[in-house]
């Protein structure tokens, strides 16, 4: 049968109820754009906050510590072995290792260009967790000289009141250079060590001395065999997981928000563009409910001709294909409008927003592209039974 | 091509025009090539029979067979081909779209599988006197005139059999003639069957066959 829609275009009242017709390609252009635009946006968040964290080897650090609340705080708040051991057993952390601290008194001065002395705090760390391990920082027992990692904020902090203190400020290379002067206070009286800093970290908030010095001198000043710790680092694939934020928050472990805000603000973003596309998916489906409505009464309209189609012989099936095809345009232009309004949506938002940076691409992922072809296809799809029912019950 | 009517009953019918009839009930064959002419008093099941032929009705016992095939078990697919191909058909009430113009309603038969050429259809409206009305709605046309349309779209398509229910009735005897002799015709060019039921006998018809329903 070579004939088109046009041929029998006469006998169907196709020109009745447009309002409902023309609602639902409104309602239909909207869902559409709607749906496509949050699933880019779902795609441009996760690719805008995947670097937010100091990573090393494709893995995020993040300390962690006990929430101190004005119940706990009289309590011993630090991290057993077994608590560790637990943490090691999740599958969103890879591994996970106490940071030691010092038992004992220990102080540092800088001697006669810089003035300064102050008491300290000392930890350690296996060296997997730090960012930055040069080759000096190593200390074998009955060595004078000891290797520290010192924050890159605590030089910040010092750059800050330094001048105030009528102190020189210092760069993170010029600092090397400085002898320290290590106070370390024992029973046996004290014990002065020269410490040299040997690198500056982002990642951890501490001043850093090799593992073997620090339980050598815990022993030795401090007489403690093994400590727990406060401190507790993770070695995770994303530190952004949701499972081990609520991890996190069931066990009451407070971490470092500035490493893991990102991953909140994603989940907040990724909450509210799922929230977005469900709504959209909505809009979409009443869309096409009230485009059913309209071929269904189109149909029911043009009963008696359709009858006598069918009766002249007429095939149902064809029948059916053609009036579907009929619409296939129609929904192919909204889709693709869509589609096309959706993508300069993508590029303004790269090129003003972003100002044209590299981290986002300034196309539309090809998921995206591939959801409204789909949408396409469903679309037309769910036409075509709707039709070939409606004809098969006249 | 043969169309075999094999033990079919009305469901509805009384048994005693049952039993009077030729058909109902009986193994009849209607050969293709032959015309046959079915004399069927009112309220014997006429325009039944040929429901039950064209496949609008099924609510008889016994078997209608095309060929080898039971049109019983047809899907509405397998009648739709049936329809375009091989059988073709004159309804009592002539099922025309009223509200489309005469050329529209053969056009949309034609279309269908073109057997004439658009021409064909002015040919056959001149012969049968309403050429002037291809580009009336059929509304507007009298019901002699509608028969004539329902003739002509009969002979749009090809076929084996043409049914016919009472296609004569409102037509005078001049058009009677024209008509069938334009069927006869049309039929001999396809080699085709003529199925003709009427209340009585048709003149200007030359049935090779009568049967009493």
């Amino acid at each position: 049968m070579a004939n088109s829609f046009k041929t029998i275009a006469a006998f169907l009242h196709t020109g009745q109820n447009n309002t409902s017709k023309f609602f639902s390609y409104v309602g239909l252009g909207i869902g559409v754009l709607l749906l496509l635009t949050s699933l880019q946006l779902y795609i441009d968040i996760n690719q805008l906050l995947k670097d937010k964290n100091p990573r090393k080897n494709g893995y995020d650090f993040i300390s962690i510590t006990k929430e101190i609340t004005d119940q706990n705080m009289g309590n011993d708040n630090r991290f057993s072995v077994a608590d560790v051991e637990d943490m090691k057993k999740q599958p969103f952390i890879k591994d996970a290792t106490a940071l030691i601290s010092n038992q004992f008194r220990a102080k540092a001065s800088a001697g006669k260009i810089i003035p300064f002395s102050t008491d300290l705090f000392l930890e350690s760390v296996k060296n997997d967790f730090i960012d930055t391990v040069p080759p000096s920082f190593s200390w074998q027992p009955g060595q004078q000289d000891v290797p520290i990692i010192f924050s890159a904020d605590f030089l910040e902090m010092y750059n800050v009141f330094a001048p105030a203190q009528d102190l020189p400020q210092l760069s993170a290379s010029s600092i090397a250079a400085i002898n320290i002067t290590l106070e370390c206070y024992g029973p046996a009286g004290i014990q002065n060590f020269t410490g040299h800093i040997v690198a500056v970290s982002d990642r951890i908030n501490s001043v850093l001395v090799p593992e073997n010095f620090l339980q050598w001198a815990n022993q030795s000043f401090g007489n403690a065999l093994s400590t727990p710790a406060s401190r507790v680092y993770l070695k995770t694939i994303d530190a952004n997981n949701p499972d081990l934020l609520t991890y996190l928050q069931q066990k009451k472990y407070h971490v470092n928000k500035d490493k893991t805000k990102f991953g909140r603000v994603k989940q907040v973003l990724q909450a509210v563009v799922s929230g977005l596309g469900g709504f959209a998916i909505l809009v979409i489906l009443l869309a096409m409910m009230l485009f059913s409505f309209y071929l269904q009464l189109m149909i029911a309209r043009s009963k008696d001709n359709l009858q006598l189609l069918i009766t002249l012989g007429y095939s149902p099936d064809w029948l059916s294909k053609v009036v579907a095809k009929k619409w296939i345009v129609a929904y192919a232009i909204i889709i693709v409008s869509a589609l096309l309004l959706t993508g300069l949506i993508q590029y303004l938002f790269q090129h003003f927003s972003l100002n044209g940076k590299d981290e986002l691409s300034p196309y539309l992922h090809s998921s995206v592209t591939l959801l409204a072809v789909f949408l396409l296809i469903l679309s037309i799809a769910v036409n075509y039974r709707l039709i070939k029912k409606s004809l098969a019950s006249l | 091509m043969t169309i075999n009517i094999v033990n079919v009953i009305p469901v509805f019918l009384e048994k005693e025009k049952i039993e009077t009839s030729a058909i109902w009930n009986k193994r009849v064959a209607f050969n293709k090539g032959e015309k046959l002419q079915i004399i069927a008093p009112s309220g014997s099941g006429k325009t039944s029979l040929i429901h039950f032929i064209y496949g609008m009705r099924k609510d008889y016992q016994g078997e209608i067979v095309f060929g080898e095939k039971n049109i019983g078990t047809f899907s509405a697919e397998q009648f739709a081909q049936l329809r375009q191909n091989t059988l073709s058909i004159i309804f009592q009430d002539l099922k025309l779209f009223p509200e489309q113009t005469v050329f529209k309603n053969l056009e949309i038969k034609r279309t269908l599988h073109p057997f004439q050429s658009e021409s064909q259809i002015v040919e056959m409206a001149a012969k049968l006197g309403i050429e002037n009305k291809l580009n009336r709605l059929v509304k507007t046309c009298s019901y002699g005139e509608q028969q004539r349309i329902a003739i002509i779209r009969a002979l749009q398509q090809p076929f084996d059999f043409l049914v016919m229910d009472e296609p004569f009735s409102h037509l005078d005897e001049n058009n009677r003639k024209i008509a069938a002799e334009l069927i006869e015709v049309e039929a001999a060019k396809r080699k085709a069957g003529l199925i003709l039921a009427d209340l009585k006998r048709v003149e200007y018809f030359n049935a090779d066959r009568i049967l009493h329903l």
